[in-house]
């Protein structure tokens, strides 16, 4: 059985349809890339499992439970979490104190500060934060900010883990060492992972499936091998060249 | 554990100052404790969870209100405690709706309903024919000083407790990025609201004392805008992150406005507005932000 189910998905700013009928399915364990150009929808899908955006039509259900529509920490607390493309820190507060915050509340909810700072260190030992755990959130570099967005995403206990570009704007060497990090984070914390790239390598590297979106619908759907190979994809996406 | 200790003598000596004998030392005393404990109310949703308010006004207002309406026909200590439940019933009622919209808006629409029942309550009294209401027999300056420092000092644990608390730091991640703090499990709408509620209630039982000690209720009068920004003024100047703060600010305005209203009145607003400014632009963290900054530093 799937962990998440998005049937028909809609959504509409206005005039514009932003995400139009998307349906797909994630099996637990998984991980899913979702590719697109720039508008395709992609965020506005993530943002519709994880309660920041209502739908305007369609249905979402996570672990047999209808979702579409509740407040994102209601979202949280049963058990998605999810990164912004663009980081949002908690930038006056400690990294720590980021990363503790999360796990007093989402998933977790665990109400003593003392177990709560003992969840926030081994994320941030996972995340590679940790020497920086007593530096204020707001002068990280961007790689890190893009980290401690996972490490909070993380503290919250998820089943399920949406990941928006936490590569982009990374280098090369900072890129390869995100992915061995998802990797280990999916065997650790035995999540079910969205994410959503840019850096088409590292998406092919690291999916068991790949979703195509393009102007709001989704075009294609299937293995990276299925994908690279895809034509309405390599026409649409990969514009014929690469 | 010096500064726990300190404090205790502090609340201690603050208790002992009607035994020399001074109604004036003790009216200042009462006035810098009222100043605090509206102060340390109002950093609970405006401090930490960073919606400004500038309407508190309208909290201490109620509580004066309740209290003029049960004035002889209730024991005072009733109606203060009544005073305060109103403040905080009320700050739920105008919370819900409110508290939906942030950033300017919000801090707009806390002014709008503060003047906003400020009228009501003129009308009201209007219609009952009553122009002004006073109020004779209540307890004596030194019962009343007494019980302001008592609210103080709850409200300095309060904001103090709530700080360090799931909560407070639930408030100060919503403070940081509403949005993000939701996203990580935060049930932002509801511990807004109980901030706000929590941060109306020792201002309502403020008004109920303060209208014992004035003896006299005027509504334009008793839910001036002045209340709030004298608030906002103390917050900023002492810093409104954590308990200390309110206690810098108070203290360093009610010494100001003691020093300079007798020989200067005029220039006591000035110097008001001034510091306002200065701190704004160069000192945003207040008094108690750079002392800890300062001692970060050092340390």
């Amino acid at each position: 059985m799937s962990l998440l189910s998005v049937e028909a998905a809609t959504k509409r700013f206005g005039g514009l349809t932003a995400l139009d009928a998307v349906s797909l399915e994630v099996a637990p364990g998984s991980i899913t890339g979702v590719m697109g150009a720039n508008g395709a929808g992609k965020t506005t899908l993530f943002s519709l499992i994880a309660g920041t955006d209502r739908p305007s039509g369609g249905r979402i259900t996570f672990d047999g439970r209808r979702v579409d529509g509740l407040p994102a920490d209601r979202v949280c607390r049963l058990g998605i979490a999810r990164t912004f493309q663009i980081v949002r820190p908690f930038a006056g507060m400690t990294v720590l104190d980021n990363v503790a915050v999360a796990a007093m509340y989402g998933r977790r909810r665990i109400r003593a500060r003392g177990p709560a700072e003992v969840i926030a260190w081994e994320v941030l030992e996972a995340t590679g934060l940790a020497d920086r755990a007593h530096q204020a959130a707001g002068s990280l570099t961007l790689a890190g900010r893009k980290r401690l967005e996972v490490a909070r995403a993380l503290a919250t206990g998820p089943r399920l883990l949406l990941l928006d570009e936490v590569m982009a704007g990374l280098t090369a060497t900072e890129v390869a060492e995100a992915l061995a990090m998802i990797e280990d984070l999916r065997r650790r914390y035995d999540l079910t992972i969205l994410v959503i790239e840019h850096v088409m390598r590292a998406l092919m590297r690291l999916c068991d499936r790949i979703v195509v979106l393009h102007h709001g619908r989704l075009i294609a759907i299937g293995t990276p091998a299925e994908i690279a190979t895809h034509p309405e994809v390599v026409d649409a996406y990969l514009g014929g060249g690469s | 554990m010096k500064a726990p200790l300190g404090l205790a003598a502090a609340v201690v000596a603050a208790a002992a100052l009607p035994l020399l004998g001074s109604d004036y030392a003790v009216g200042i005393g009462l006035s810098l404790a009222m100043w605090v404990a509206l102060t340390q109310s109002w950093v609970l949703i405006s401090g930490m969870a960073g919606y400004v308010s500038l309407g508190h006004v309208v909290f201490y207002g109620t509580g004066a209100y309740v209290m003029v309406l049960a004035w002889q026909q209730y024991p005072p200590w009733l109606a203060v405690l009544a005073g305060g439940i109103a403040a905080g019933v009320l700050a739920l009622a105008i919370g819900w709706p409110v508290l939906r919209v942030r950033g300017p808006s919000f801090v707009i629409l806390t002014f709008g309903v503060a003047e906003l029942v400020k009228y009501v309550v003129v009308n009201v009294e209007g219609a009952l024919g009553r122009f002004g209401r006073v109020l004779f027999g209540g307890p004596d300056l030194q019962t009343l000083y007494w019980a302001m420092l008592g609210l103080a000092v709850a409200a300095s644990v309060l904001t103090y407790v709530v700080r360090r608390s799931r909560f407070g730091g639930g408030l100060i991640a919503i403070r940081e990025d509403e949005d993000a703090a939701e996203a990580v499990g935060i049930p932002a709408a509801k511990l807004k609201l109980a901030a706000f509620a929590l941060s109306a209630v020792i201002p309502g039982m403020v008004g109920a004392i303060m209208v014992m000690r004035s003896t006299y209720f005027e509504p334009l009068q008793v839910f001036s805008p002045v209340v709030s920004f004298t608030i906002v003024t103390m917050a900023v100047i002492g810093g409104s992150d954590d308990a200390p703060g309110p206690l810098f600010g108070a203290a360093f305005l009610v010494v100001l406005a003691e020093t300079l209203w007798s020989t200067l009145p005029e220039a006591y607003m000035i110097a008001q507005g001034a510091l306002l400014i200065a701190f704004v632009l160069f000192a945003p963290d207040g008094i108690h932000g750079r002392l800890t900054a300062r001692r970060a530093r050092s340390g």
